[in-house]
């Protein structure tokens, strides 16, 4: 029972570098950002099957998340600080 | 001159006569174009001490190199004048599809000057340039003279006017543009409506010389594949800036009730994804822009429709004025747009007013009889057309928060959410060092778009105060208004992610002058400390206390929301601004020294 996380932007970063990764259902998405260490205050929208839910969105077996960063200018300038 | 229309026309609306000179080679040098532009002709031509709704002000429209090119986002162009909100600098940008006529028409800026003995329209159709009567136009608001305009002359000709705000002199009032864009802050519109011009009309056919066209189409193409690449694109169009409302309300920066906290209770039925589902009928895109970001919404409680609204008015006119209902916020966007008023900045003082009322401070009397609650919507329609006409309540909000505040006193001023006289934007830096840092050092007054620092602060972490953090605002505040110069939009890079370095290629392409972005820092530092002085030299005693942040920021914690309980000390703000002068080059009472002046070459400018 799983889905998929695809990180977009400097999301990536905290994910090893990748841009999709396997998580389990059943858990909410702030949840899962938090066994990620993903920070919740720094992701701005969720996309899950490509319409926005709430981050207690529960995750469904087979879901597709996209997880969208604020960055206010330039990913590369943001993480290279 | 390549990348450029090749003149600058003035207008003396006194006398009526229309001049048109070469644009120096040594301006767009020195300055590139834009809010540059309109920085350096501020400096140099208006007096010291002039009125800003006398004859010697002058709106100075300025396009830059990249405006009118297959550029991504490249339809921008810069209304700079003496602030009738501030007294200081202003300057607001435009985007839709005025911006690329000037340069078609053959035009770099477009300087009033004077006053009209009566109401006109300038009227530019190539090297037609002409003052027509608009006597029939006077009174009416926005949409109804871009309609008429457009009817009479043609669809083909681009439309800015003003509305009763701008007419009846409200300090914060916009110009108007394609029915729903705006030059929004400042009083840009005040300034027209005082010159007695209640409409640019203009169309061009001229081609714009282009240093290089191979390379030319090459670097735009590259800048459009790597927009239509990006993985933000979609999201990006879907929701546009309202994104981050959700965000800022999770965060605490969602300026709530007059920024008594960051977090709104009712904030849900404002989300950007509620919005889109609710009211949005079609997404909207300025010229040449790849990934539009404008919202046709639909208002079925009002039958009426309106362009918008976007993050800023939501905060301001939504959770601000204690609104939650997303509806709402877009009828009283519309009547802001259509009455020719500043969204930001009205917001801002109806909710200093609202607090006022609540606290006792303005009585049912004051207030023309209205129950003047955050929350009221139909007492927000009401009050907003009483600022356009300046009709009771409304005239004393019309001069803005800071001079309202000051009139009624009884510790108002320590509520009145502004810097420099202009109205904070919509987010709440209780907690936000930079973000704060941001406001309070902004060259126009509290707005976010010379540095959108607040990402910053959750990156690194939001209380800390230290010299990067500062660093990284400077930063901003060179990057961003570089922007506002070249005459393109700065969301397909801080949205799309947009490599920086995709610019100097296109803009080498086009001017034939090569520029790197460290050449570019250095241009847009030299027109920040212009503006810097141009403050000092209008307001005496400008200096270390014109940057302090509203003292709602450094002593009243939010009671609740995700800032609950936190401020930033007085202490942090002072070592803030030390920090900032000292990075800048900048005395300790935050004027710029002479050895930083002549680094800059500005020393011959400013005498």
């Amino acid at each position: 029972m799983s889905a998929k996380l695809h990180a977009l932007g400097i999301i990536k970063s905290y994910i090893g570098g990748k841009s999709e990764i396997v998580v389990d259902a059943g858990n909410t998405i702030r949840e899962t950002m938090r066994a990620l260490n993903i920070p919740s205050e720094i992701v701005a929208l969720v996309l899950v099957n490509d319409a926005p839910q709430a981050k207690e969105y529960r995750v469904q077996a087979g879901d597709v998340i996209k997880l969208i960063a604020v960055v206010g200018g330039g990913v590369n300038e943001f993480r290279n600080e | 001159m390549n990348g450029y229309g090749g003149n600058i026309l003035r207008v003396n609306l006194t006398t009526g006569k229309i001049t048109k000179e070469p644009t120096p080679p040594e301006l767009a040098r020195d300055f590139i174009g834009g809010r540059g532009f309109g920085a350096y002709f501020l400096f140099k031509e208006v007096p010291q001490g002039a009125d800003p709704l006398g004859p010697e002000n002058k709106l100075i429209v300025s396009s830059g190199p990249l405006s009118g090119l297959m550029i991504p986002g490249a339809g921008k162009c810069d209304f700079t004048c003496k602030s009738p909100l501030t007294g200081g600098y202003a300057s607001a940008s435009l985007g839709g599809l005025f911006t690329a006529e000037i340069k078609y028409a053959g035009l770099d800026s477009i300087i009033l000057e004077g006053i009209s003995p009566k109401p006109v329209y300038l009227f530019i159709e190539d090297d037609k340039i002409e003052l027509r009567d608009a006597s029939s136009l006077w009174g009416k608001g926005t949409f109804a003279t871009e309609k008429e305009l457009k009817e009479k002359l043609g669809e083909e000709f681009q439309i800015a006017c003003i509305g009763p705000g701008g007419e009846n002199g409200v300090s914060y009032a916009h110009i108007n543009h394609d029915y729903g864009r705006q030059a929004g802050r400042g009083g840009v519109g005040t300034v027209m409506g005082a010159k007695k011009v209640k409409a640019l009309v203009i169309r061009g056919t001229q081609p714009i010389p282009v240093a290089d066209l191979d390379a030319y189409r090459k670097a735009g193409m590259a800048m459009y594949d790597a927009c239509k690449k990006s993985e933000m694109l979609k999201p990006w169009q879907n929701l546009g800036t309202t994104m981050v409302v959700s965000w800022c309300d999770e965060i605490g920066a969602l300026p709530t009730r007059n920024f008594s906290a960051g977090s709104f209770e009712g904030g849900k039925t404002l989300y950007g994804p509620y919005m889109r589902e609710k009211i949005v009928v079609n997404d909207k895109g300025c010229f040449a822009c790849p990934s539009p970001c404008g919202k046709y919404s639909r208002m079925k409680r009002y039958g009426t429709n309106v362009e918008g609204p976007e993050y800023e008015t939501i905060g301001m006119i939504g959770s601000n004025l204690g609104l939650a209902e997303i509806e709402d916020v877009a009828q009283a966007n519309l009547l802001c747009d259509d009455l020719g008023i500043d969204t930001i900045s009205a917001g801002g003082a109806i909710a200093w007013a609202m607090e006022c009322y609540e606290k006792g401070i303005l009585s049912k009397a004051e207030t023309d009889g209205l129950d003047l609650k955050f929350g009221n919507v139909e007492a927000v329609f009401k009050v907003i057309e009483k600022i356009a006409k300046r009709e009771g309540l409304g005239a004393l909000l019309a001069e803005g928060t800071k001079r309202a505040a000051q009139k009624i006193g009884k510790g108002s001023e320590k509520f009145a959410i502004q810097v420099k006289g202009m109205e904070q934007s919509a987010y709440a830096t209780h907690s936000a060092t930079a973000m704060l840092l941001a406001y309070m050092t902004a060259d126009v007054g509290a707005h976010h778009n010379r540095a959108w620092a607040i990402t910053y602060d959750l990156q690194v972490g939001r209380e800390l105060v230290n010299a990067d953090k500062v660093a990284r605002v400077i930063w901003l505040q060179h990057i961003r208004p570089m922007f506002d110069t070249l005459g393109a939009c700065r969301l397909q890079w801080v949205e799309l992610n947009l490599d920086l370095e995709l610019y100097p290629p296109a803009l080498e392409a086009i001017t034939g002058v090569k520029r790197s972005w460290q050449d570019l820092h250095l241009v847009s530092e030299r027109i920040w400390n212009l503006t810097r002085l141009y403050w000092a030299r209008e307001q005496p005693g400008f200096g270390r206390a014109w940057d302090m942040p509203s003292p709602r920021f450094y002593t009243e914690p939010p009671k609740s929301g995700a800032t609950a309980g936190k401020i930033t000390s007085l202490e942090d703000v002072n070592k803030l601004l030390d920090v900032y002068y000292e990075q800048r080059g900048w005395n300790a009472n935050g004027l710029p020294k002479l050895e930083t002046l002549e680094r800059l070459g500005l020393t011959r400018l400013v005498g």
